[in-house]
């Protein structure tokens, strides 16, 4: 039973997938002017000196020459067995660079989730039990803070702060160069929206269940207060929450984005800036495309996963 | 006659919810907050101290002092007639971005919701597919492919609130749609554009409000966003994004070029945040979160 609802929802995402790869196609094709001039680095004023049977020679390369939907499929096969293309600006396999990119993404959307999730929960918990009191007031206020704040210009005062004024860790730079440090800031920095979301869910949650007749049970039944809400309440409030904090990639994605950027960590993010920059077409559209499949995917995995903890939606 | 009466007491109901809404302290803090943003954006040619294109560069990179209350940028221009030119850039942009997103997006959604079946589903699924890049990751692609100019930025802003005011206008059809009152329409034999337009979508709007009020916070950010990645408001024009990422070149020793801007940007953020959260709680109380 549980096999074919997961193979159901499995199947399903099959045409979101393609329609990612769609959107990408349309996007790298959606640019003014010619695909091959663009293709090749070039801004429209080069046109002039680029040889005439050079740009037929990149045309062809390109399959330019031929239909736009025969475009399509061609770009498609060779997406589905990886082949990406090739940048123009540095020559090598998009593929490649978008494999390179991959594992800095990866770490730094992962910290960020756990922290988010750690501090997020526990904020929420605080401002559920003290509801009304002063603990609740502090941690809802820094819940607002934190949803408001702009994820970039938290970023440059973080450097601010800790690069400049008490100058412990490094503000630029990848793993390689300085450690695991070189992840505290940029963490911190995507963090903070999530955290807040993730503390406002939970609050919410948890003050729902805490006027459930169950919890007024255990308190009955002389339960201490610490065991009703750590074990009794809080088991039956994560649930939303987790979902919520599944679905957070897209966001935490797009504070990468910019993050990535300031603090030139060699990530998915900087790889697409850096092709929209260099006006590197196939590179931008590599980026735009493993960004879109990787939130499809953590959508179905959430959704699988949440199949399996709360068997009340197998439907 | 009726017609008029129904109008007059339509306006009377909007008071009577306004003031309810007004009654809570933190709702009338945001209401205000925001009053007074566009307060400052509207009058910006009036109360800025200097143009915000004058340069100075013998006067660049100046602290905050009485003349200039926020310093001035490496091209001596005053940081604080910029900042609230930056606010008329920021929320002219939101708004017509907002609006673009809600007219398109409430249409596809009550199409969807209202119909059902198969438009319902292949609609939903493209829904999805836009959903599956984030705001600032298509705004990106689209403005560095279509070029940074307001129209496509507008464009690149709204296609993202497109798919989430269908969402919920699908999910409030959907729900409104089941209800006696629109079987009763159907009964009388009342045209599906009068039923959906003038029965069902007026009865849709509470979360479509609610999402309208936090989108335009959201717009706001993913401009300052794109602004501050160079691919949103050139220069001359003033934007707060734009304005940051100035600033972080001098970070070290003007910190106050990227800090002004910022903090202008966070409150606009708390406002709308704000807002939003008591609207809903107004409009909406059983929705959940929107974004």
């Amino acid at each position: 039973m549980l096999t074919t609802v997961l193979l159901r929802r499995l199947f399903l995402s099959i045409p979101t997938i393609l329609g990612v790869a769609t959107l990408a196609f349309v996007l790298g094709h959606l640019s003014p002017g010619d695909p091959a001039i663009a293709a090749m680095g070039l801004d429209l004023e080069g046109h002039s000196s680029v040889e005439p049977g050079e740009l037929e020679r990149v045309r062809t390369e390109l399959g330019l020459d031929k239909p736009i939907i025969v475009q399509y499929f061609q770009w498609l096969g060779k997406a589905l067995q990886g082949d990406l293309g090739r940048s123009f600006v540095s020559t090598s396999e998009v593929s490649d660079l978008v494999f390179d990119a991959l594992p800095t993404t990866m770490l730094l959307l992962l910290m960020t989730m756990s922290s988010a999730a750690v501090i997020g929960i526990a904020l929420g918990i605080i401002s559920a039990v003290y509801r009304g009191r002063a603990g609740d007031y502090i941690a809802r206020m820094i819940a607002i803070i934190g949803v408001s704040t702009p994820t970039f210009w938290f970023a440059i005062i973080l450097i601010l702060l800790f690069a400049f004024l008490i100058p412990i860790l490094p503000v630029t730079g990848s793993i390689d160069e300085h450690g695991f440090s070189a992840m505290i800031l940029p963490t911190a920095a995507i963090a903070l929206h999530p955290a807040a979301l993730i503390a406002r869910m939970m609050r919410s949650s948890m003050l729902e269940v805490l006027s459930q007749d169950m919890v007024r049970t255990a308190t009955a039944k002389g339960l201490s207060r610490w065991r009703v809400f750590m074990v009794h309440a809080l088991r039956n409030a994560i649930n939303p929450v987790i979902t919520v904090i599944g679905f957070q990639f897209a966001n935490l994605m797009g504070g990468a984005v910019a993050v990535e950027f300031i603090f030139s960590l060699p990530g998915l993010g900087s790889l697409l800036i850096e092709g929209i920059y260099e006006k590197d077409i196939l590179v931008m559209q590599g980026a735009v495309l493993v960004i879109g499949v990787a939130f499809a995917l953590s959508n179905l995995v959430v959704d699988l996963l949440y199949m399996v903890i709360d068997p009340r939606i197998r439907i | 006659m009726s017609s008029a009466e129904n109008h007059v007491g339509g306006w009377v109901l909007f008071f009577e919810s306004f003031k309810r809404f007004l009654s809570s302290k933190l709702n009338r803090f945001s209401f205000v907050l925001i009053l007074l943003l566009f307060a400052l954006a509207l009058a910006a040619p009036w109360i800025s101290p200097f143009p915000f294109d004058q340069v100075n560069p013998a006067n660049g990179l100046k602290g905050p002092s009485w003349e200039h209350l926020m310093g001035t940028d490496n091209a001596g221009r005053d940081i604080f007639s910029r900042v609230l030119y930056g606010a008329r850039t920021s929320l002219s942009i939101a708004m017509i971005a907002v609006i673009f997103g809600l007219i398109t997006g409430v249409f596809i959604g009550a199409v969807s919701g209202y119909v059902g079946g198969m438009v319902d589903e292949v609609i939903m699924r493209i829904v999805e597919i836009f959903m599956s890049i984030p705001g600032i990751v298509m705004a990106l692609a689209l403005v560095s492919v279509l070029g940074p100019s307001l129209p496509f930025i507008i464009l690149a802003l709204s296609i993202r609130r497109i798919t989430q005011f269908a969402r919920v206008t699908r999910g409030a059809v959907l729900s409104v749609k089941t209800q006696d009152y629109v079987t009763a329409c159907h009964a009388i034999g009342m045209s599906n554009m009068r039923i959906v337009f003038g029965h069902v979508l007026p009865n849709c709007i509470g979360p479509i409000i609610v999402l309208a009020t936090v989108l335009i916070g959201n717009v706001i950010l993913t401009e300052s966003t794109l602004s501050f990645l160079g691919m949103g408001i050139q220069e001359p024009t003033p934007s707060w994004g734009t304005m940051i990422a100035q600033g972080n070149e001098f970070l070290t020793f003007a910190p106050w070029l990227s800090i002004f801007p910022g903090l202008f940007l966070f409150l606009t953020m708390i406002a709308f945040n704000l807002l939003g959260d008591g609207m809903r709680d107004h409009l909406d109380p059983r929705g959940g979160s929107v974004v």
